[in-house]
């Protein structure tokens, strides 16, 4: 297993055709055994980053590292050590799973006992001749996902694997990602649009907007920051007396109803509880508010519009 | 070593593809013609069959097979062994994968090559088939104490083989360039009869799409030549299209 740094894009720009800057100095950098969530609205750059690093799209400016090698000129080296699954199933639908499975065998050169394993691993063993073409969304994405993982792969780029499941699905989906990166140490790049999902499983967070990075770095990191966000309501009978306490020690706003200010923790909650208290005043309401990542992300996304 | 397993994989993707049932079938189709044509008013036939009854069957099967439905199955052939890709989205997940472009080009190249002699064998096997079977229900016929002419048959097949490596190879890389499977096969349609109209022309041994036609043509009259001027330029043309079809894969920025 490789350690330091898997994937590395330096100023990373991309436009297409139209002109239109696509990726605007991506700096990408995913650590070794990591789960990296990267997390963006619909049309953010995502695919777009990701598909540069398959070399689906043709690296216009910027450097682009994967496992330490320049990916321009060690192309299928790189290649053999990743498996992807981007966008929609990629499937022959006319094919059975199985079939499906040993056209990768044969471009991997992996054993046939190997198609066995990545059969059962994902649950499509028991599909015998039926086609893809009669397979649930599921299915199909189970599928790709087992193509993706055939020649066991050290790094697994996922784009949307989630995309169309249901809500089994989805949770079948982000336990078999947990299960790949604990048991074989596979670092996984998994992109999505919603951050609740990246939330669950994702170690590492990325978030791409309008092509640019707004963050980089661990879940905590991210949490952090959601903390920071967290704020303290009150509501008393004299809002406005309040506010005049605790504008001495505190950063206060006053809404209609309710006076908010920077959350600092229980013991600081108390406090402020005693010294209204003291001061004579009746407290109907004391809550600590968190701003959940949702709100975060689009406070993120829409403070650099 | 690479390009033979890209060719197996590619051959695993045409299994019970659209390619492959057209092409079994559409060879039936003027063998099943002529078996009717045989066994439903088989006193008209047996007088003009009893000189050669293998030529004359080898002779009129080609023409029909040759002038229109031949270089039709080429150009669907060549358009639906691609389709299979963008119709299914696989082309990401190919170009993703540790094949370099060679390989993923001529791999595929291979699998139509080796469809379009596919469709050729099995029309001379239900050629054969129509014969024999015509001479069980009704021994008048004489096929079956005619020597069957292999080589003339060889020798038809090969040289349509060849006459058609041009259309390949323009009809390849416009299937490729093309996600929209009909515009490949509208201008391989539209070629297609105009050159039938341009048949008397003296150029037409220059028109790629009038090759297979002249190639049956050419050899009933037997000129002598191993290979006439219009299966020369289609070796030629062939060449430079696969040539230019690689590149333009090569050098496309966005792929899949």
């Amino acid at each position: 297993m490789s350690t330091g740094t898997i994937v590395k894009t330096s100023n990373l720009n991309y436009s297409f055709r139209n002109g239109v800057k696509t990726l605007d100095d991506i700096n990408l950098e995913v650590p070794a055994g990591s789960i990296y969530g990267f997390l963006g609205p619909n049309g953010a750059g995502k695919t777009t980053t990701l598909r540069l690093l398959l070399g689906l799209l043709k690296n216009q400016q910027g450097e682009l590292e994967v496992f330490g090698q320049a990916f321009g000129s060690h192309r299928i080296e790189i290649l053999k050590r990743l498996g992807s699954l981007i966008e929609q199933p990629s499937l022959y639908l006319h094919l059975t799973a199985r079939e499906n499975l040993e056209i990768y065998r044969l471009v991997y050169n992996v054993s046939k006992a190997r198609v066995d394993e990545v059969l059962k691993l994902v649950g499509l063993e028991s599909t015998g001749k039926k086609r893809a073409k009669q397979f649930s969304l599921g299915m199909r994405q189970r599928l790709s996902i087992a193509i993706a993982l055939l020649h066991q792969p050290e790094l697994l780029i996922l784009d949307e694997p989630t995309n169309g499941l249901d809500p089994n699905g989805i949770i079948e989906m982000r336990e078999l990602i947990r299960k790949l990166n604990r048991e074989h140490g596979t670092t996984v790049i998994v992109s999505s649009h919603i951050l609740v999902e990246i939330e669950k499983m994702a170690t590492h967070v990325g978030i791409i907007h309008k092509g640019r990075m707004l963050f980089q770095g661990p879940l905590q990191e991210l949490q952090q920051m959601k903390t920071q966000q967290s704020v303290l309501e009150i509501e008393t009978n004299d809002n406005n007396r309040a506010l005049e306490i605790l504008s001495r020690q505190h950063k206060v706003q006053q809404t209609t109803s309710l006076i908010t200010l920077p959350y600092g923790g229980k013991q600081e909650t108390a406090a402020i509880n005693q010294l209204l208290v003291k001061e004579g005043l009746e407290v109907y309401a004391l809550h600590p508010k968190q701003s959940d990542l949702e709100q975060l992300f689009i406070e993120i996304t829409s403070d650099n519009i | 070593m690479s390009l033979a397993i890209a060719t197996r994989a590619e051959i695993i993707k045409n299994r019970r593809g659209a390619a492959f049932w057209m092409c079994l079938i559409g060879s039936a189709f003027i063998p099943f013609i002529y078996f009717l044509i045989y066994n439903l008013k088989p006193e008209r036939n047996y007088e003009r069959m009893a000189a050669n009854a293998w030529r004359v069957h080898f002779q009129e099967g080609w023409q029909g097979f040759s002038i229109i439905l031949l270089p039709m199955f080429v150009i669907l052939t060549c358009s639906l062994i691609v389709q299979v890709e963008y119709k299914n989205n696989t082309w990401k997940q190919v170009f993703a994968s540790p094949l370099s472009t060679g390989n993923i080009f001529f791999s595929k190249y291979i699998g139509i090559l080796a469809m379009v002699i596919f469709l050729l064998i099995m029309f001379d096997v239900f050629l054969l088939l129509a014969g024999v079977l015509t001479d069980v229900l009704h021994p008048k016929f004489t096929f079956l104490e005619t020597e069957v002419g292999w080589s003339n048959l060889l020798r038809r097949t090969l040289k349509s083989f060849i006459s058609l490596l041009a259309i390949v190879s323009i009809q390849y890389w416009l299937s490729l360039r093309f996600r929209n499977f009909i515009v490949p096969i509208a201008i391989g349609l539209a070629m297609l009869v105009a050159s039938m109209t341009l048949m008397s022309w003296e150029h037409i041994d220059k028109i790629p799409y009038a090759f297979p036609f002249l190639s049956y043509a050419r050899t009933s009259t037997a000129s002598g030549r191993w290979l006439e001027n219009h299966e020369i330029y289609s070796v030629l043309l062939f060449l430079v299209f696969t040539v230019m079809g690689f590149l333009d894969l090569r050098f496309r920025k966005e792929r899949g």
